[in-house]
């Protein structure tokens, strides 16, 4: 019984850097209707990032959560503007061509990642500890990571329902003629949108570093992991990624405790797969027909 | 016929030339030969699901996998020789992508591609969990002697794939894929099995990819997950047929062609780099050349898809043939026909509004019932029900005597409920005489009669000297005759017609009455949603008025215009003091 309550406690715990992970993603897509496949990859390049601030500068990965984000929002900037924006054509054929060119990107950004970091695992030590609640140890590093991620979405939660510019991006992710014709520069907001979505990547990335070890090749494996949090809990419904990124975080610590780490990693794949099947709209509302 | 001629002697002589170069070239030469046209292959494989039928799949290298480690076992276990294990690889792929197709197909757009991406992780963490598959080290086994036989037979399967596609592409079934890849909806309503055709297309696919797999399983002689289900094999092709231009039949074959040559020389000069460069020309070619090499040539008019069959040579030589002269109504008409279409109670809500209310509707063989209601009374939602692209919640359907369980759309067409949509709904890529052969293939199997009801009914809407154009070279008019030709290519007995006339000239309104009169002298049953009612009224026999989901009249023309209800239904209600307040 202690072993369940402790492992729900983790779950619970991850479902916090999931959610600062899927709110990014949400964000783009949301925003554009564009997939970025290389989420995942700027997740890695985050956490490497945070690696290498940590191994050369001694930086400490909460201090390296905000630079790797900032660095991560740049690239996303770059992104858009360079790749993403000149692809003007629309509907069926503008999806697959943004996401040919969002696939070709994942694999410059791991491929790259490769060339600087090699392809070994890195990891950051942090807070190594645990915090000693009763009866149940909870390790220090989760519960700070947690707490950060927790925190680093709720401030842009407040930031997107609060400020006139987060207003902007929520009105062009209803309708972008809606939001133009309100005198939106929609440009401008697909570029802050994309970019802050990738600084969210980077910053999770930062974070995640802290608690399982990152190679160049996890990128593809994050990006379904973020889109399972996307499909489960509904596109731009808030408290449904609340809840999905609480259901993966103890779907994943429980599978991996009982069955391995192997299977854990193709349990969170069927799960993906089962709710695109079963429940194309999320788990809450009738939200985001795809 | 020019074209094919060329297109076969093209390819005849490639194969001749690679032939002899992998029979007389060095090993290495044979490996890099068997390598390009393994990539080809398995180009021309994804090419059938993501361009033709237009899912794209980030994990076809499941297929790939699963062929190599079947053929292995084949050949291990069951000491098969190796064409039988590739025989069998083949086999057991559609085997398994039959399930498969029927679960991941149900998924559209990215959620496909990222879901065949973790079919492709799941299938390689099972694999490396079992041990008759030597688990994450992988297993040896007898490879093929001679690189150069492999590199002979490797070059012939991926010649006869290529020659398959170019047949299919010719074929009803090519046909369909590219109807579908346009638009599902108005296939089905053109009677195309979306669903069985989808599936063959996904099995189509991964047997391919389990003979390249296979294939590659026989001349390497050693299997592991992570190479077997490796990500740059799924990227490779993606770029391949993205490159070549995608949805074509050469462009697996140029794109490979292009694309294996540099990924061999990077990978020789630059094995580091390679797959930025890979993935940069990616997005590049997304970017900057979305069509290919293919759309390239074929805006200059070379190799440009030829359209599948062609009307009969009879009947566009003698193009100004009248519609008059039509043959006699295949179905007599009684002198009070039973009713072919009754409607009773239909109705429908989404969330909280009541789109259909209890709607009765009757349509007698060789009349045509007009629908008129203000916008959003439920007029399409209602046709929606009748043709099965809604399920209703109320309320039966007895067509043609009998009840109508609950089918698709594509089953009610065949049947003989066919429609329009409100706004039309064309297959970009399909020419004008393309979209009516869809519609009587589904009705005729024989390819002949097939050609000549097309023709027929081309001439008929006086589009036949058009049948070699695009719907988008056609003003609005006449796609919407050509929509109505679509739906009459499938005889209707009930034809469903939602605001087919707006937009048309008087000239396009006088040859779709005509050919109305005669789809009824035939016995059809025409219900036709019409705002411009003088569009209609020549025709109708009756008007029936719906507003905010329910009947409010019905009768004769003339008396429901002057019903009291509809004038307010339309005009509204003079309010007291309304015009004060104005003033």
């Amino acid at each position: 019984m202690l072993t369940v309550i402790t492992l729900a406690i983790l779950g619970l715990l991850w479902g916090g850097v999931y959610l600062l992970m899927a709110t990014g993603l949400n964000l783009i897509y949301g925003v554009m209707k564009v997939v970025n496949l290389a989420h995942g990859d700027f997740i890695v390049l985050g956490g490497l990032l945070a690696f290498s601030l940590f191994a050369e500068a001694g930086l400490n990965p909460l201090a390296a959560f905000p630079i790797a984000a900032l660095i991560l929002f740049g690239i996303g900037a770059g992104v858009q503007f360079g790749l993403l924006e000149p692809i003007t054509a629309a509907g069926s054929e503008g999806e697959l061509r943004s996401l040919l060119a969002t696939f070709g990107l994942s694999y410059v950004v791991a491929n790259a990642s490769f060339l600087v970091w090699g392809s070994q695992f890195q990891s950051v030590p942090f807070l190594e500890g645990a915090v000693q609640a009763g009866p149940i140890a909870i390790p220090a590093g989760l519960l700070a990571a947690s707490l950060a991620a927790f925190a680093a979405t709720l401030l842009i939660h407040l930031w997107l329902t609060t400020t006139i510019t987060g207003k902007s991006l929520h009105a062009t992710a209803q309708s972008a003629l809606g939001a133009a014709s309100c005198g939106i520069d929609v440009r401008r907001v697909r570029l802050l949108a994309f970019a802050l979505g990738s600084a969210m990547a980077g910053g999770a990335g930062a974070l995640v570093i802290t608690l399982i070890p990152f190679q160049t090749s996890t990128g593809g494996e994050l990006t379904v992991h973020a889109f399972t949090l996307i499909a489960l809990g509904g596109l731009g419904n808030y408290a449904g990624a609340w809840l999905a990124a609480e259901l993966l975080g103890l779907t994943e610590v429980f599978a991996q405790f009982y069955l391995g780490s192997n299977a854990a990693a193709a349990v969170i794949y069927v799960v993906f797969i089962a709710v695109l099947v079963v429940r194309p709209q999320g788990l809450l509302g009738q939200a985001g027909r795809v | 016929m020019r074209d094919r001629v060329i297109e076969a002697i093209l390819l005849g002589a490639l194969v001749v030339l690679a032939l002899v170069i992998a029979r007389s070239g060095s090993a290495y030469v044979a490996q890099t030969l068997f390598n390009a046209a393994l990539a080809i292959l398995l180009a021309i494989g994804w090419n059938v699901i993501g361009g033709f039928t237009g899912y794209v799949s980030f994990g076809q290298v499941s297929f790939f996998g699963l062929g190599a480690y079947i053929a292995a076992l084949a050949t291990m276990r069951l000491a098969l020789p190796w064409p039988a294990a590739i025989g069998v690889a083949a086999l057991g792929a559609v085997i398994l992508a039959l399930p498969l197709g029927l679960i991941m197909l149900r998924l559209s757009g990215i959620f496909f591609a990222l879901g065949m991406f973790g079919l492709a992780r799941i299938l390689q963490i099972s694999v490396s969990a079992m041990r008759a598959t030597g688990g994450p080290m992988g297993m040896s086994f007898d490879a093929a002697e001679d690189p150069h036989i492999c590199a002979a037979v490797m070059l012939l399967v991926a010649a006869a794939a290529l020659a398959g596609t170019w047949l299919m592409l010719r074929s009803r079934f090519g046909l369909r894929l590219l109807a579908i890849r346009d638009d599902a909806v108005a296939a089905s309503a053109a009677g195309v099995h979306v669903w069985s055709v989808k599936v063959l297309a996904f099995c189509l696919s991964a047997a391919l990819a389990a003979v390249g797999g296979a294939l590659y399983a026989w001349n390497l002689g050693y299997l592991d997950p992570s190479s077997a289900f490796n990500g740059t094999i799924e990227l490779q092709s993606v770029l391949m047929v993205t490159a070549g231009g995608i949805g074509t039949v050469w462009g697996p074959l140029v794109g490979g062609a292009i694309v294996s040559g540099l990924s061999t020389f990077l990978w020789a000069r630059f094995p580091m780099e390679q797959q930025i460069v890979l993935g940069g020309l990616t997005m590049l070619i997304a970017v900057a050349m979305p069509g290919g090499v293919m759309a390239a040539l074929a805006r200059g008019g070379v190799l440009r898809r030829a359209p599948i069959w062609a009307p009969p040579p009879a009947a566009t030589a003698a193009p100004a043939a009248k519609a008059t002269a039509a043959p006699a109504p295949t179905r007599p008409r009684p002198d009070r026909p039973a009713p072919v279409l009754r409607c009773a109670g239909l109705g429908i809500r989404f969330g909280g509004v009541v789109a259909v209310d209890a709607v009765d509707l009757v349509a007698y063989p060789g009349e045509l019932l007009a629908i008129i209601g203000p916008n959003g009374a439920g007029k399409s939602t209602l046709f929606n029900l009748i043709s099965g692209f809604a399920r209703p919640a109320t309320g039966e359907i007895v067509f043609d005597g009998k009840r109508l369980p609950r089918l698709r759309p594509e089953r009610l067409a065949r049947a003989g409920i066919a429609r329009t949509f409100q706004t039309s709904r064309l297959f970009p890529s399909l020419t004008v005489w393309e979209t009516v052969l869809l519609a009587a293939l589904s009705l005729h199997r024989n390819r002949r009669r097939a050609r000549t009801e097309a023709a027929r009914i081309l001439a008929e809407v006086g589009l036949l000297a058009h049948w070699r154009e695009v719907p988008e070279a056609l003003p609005p008019g006449r796609q919407r005759l050509l929509e109505i030709a679509r739906a009459l290519a499938l005889q209707p007995k009930v034809l469903l017609l939602d605001e087919a006339m707006a937009g048309m000239s008087a000239e396009e309104i006088a040859r779709v009455h005509a050919a109305l009169r005669h789809a009824m002298e035939g016995g059809s049953a025409v219900v036709a949603i019409e705002h411009v009612l003088p569009a209609i009224a020549p025709l109708a026999a009756r008007v029936q008025v719906l507003d905010f989901g329910a009947t409010i009249a019905a009768g004769h023309p003339h008396a429901v215009l002057n019903d009291p209800a509809v004038i307010t239904a339309y005009l509204g209600v003079e309010m007291e003091g309304a015009t004060d307040a104005a003033a």
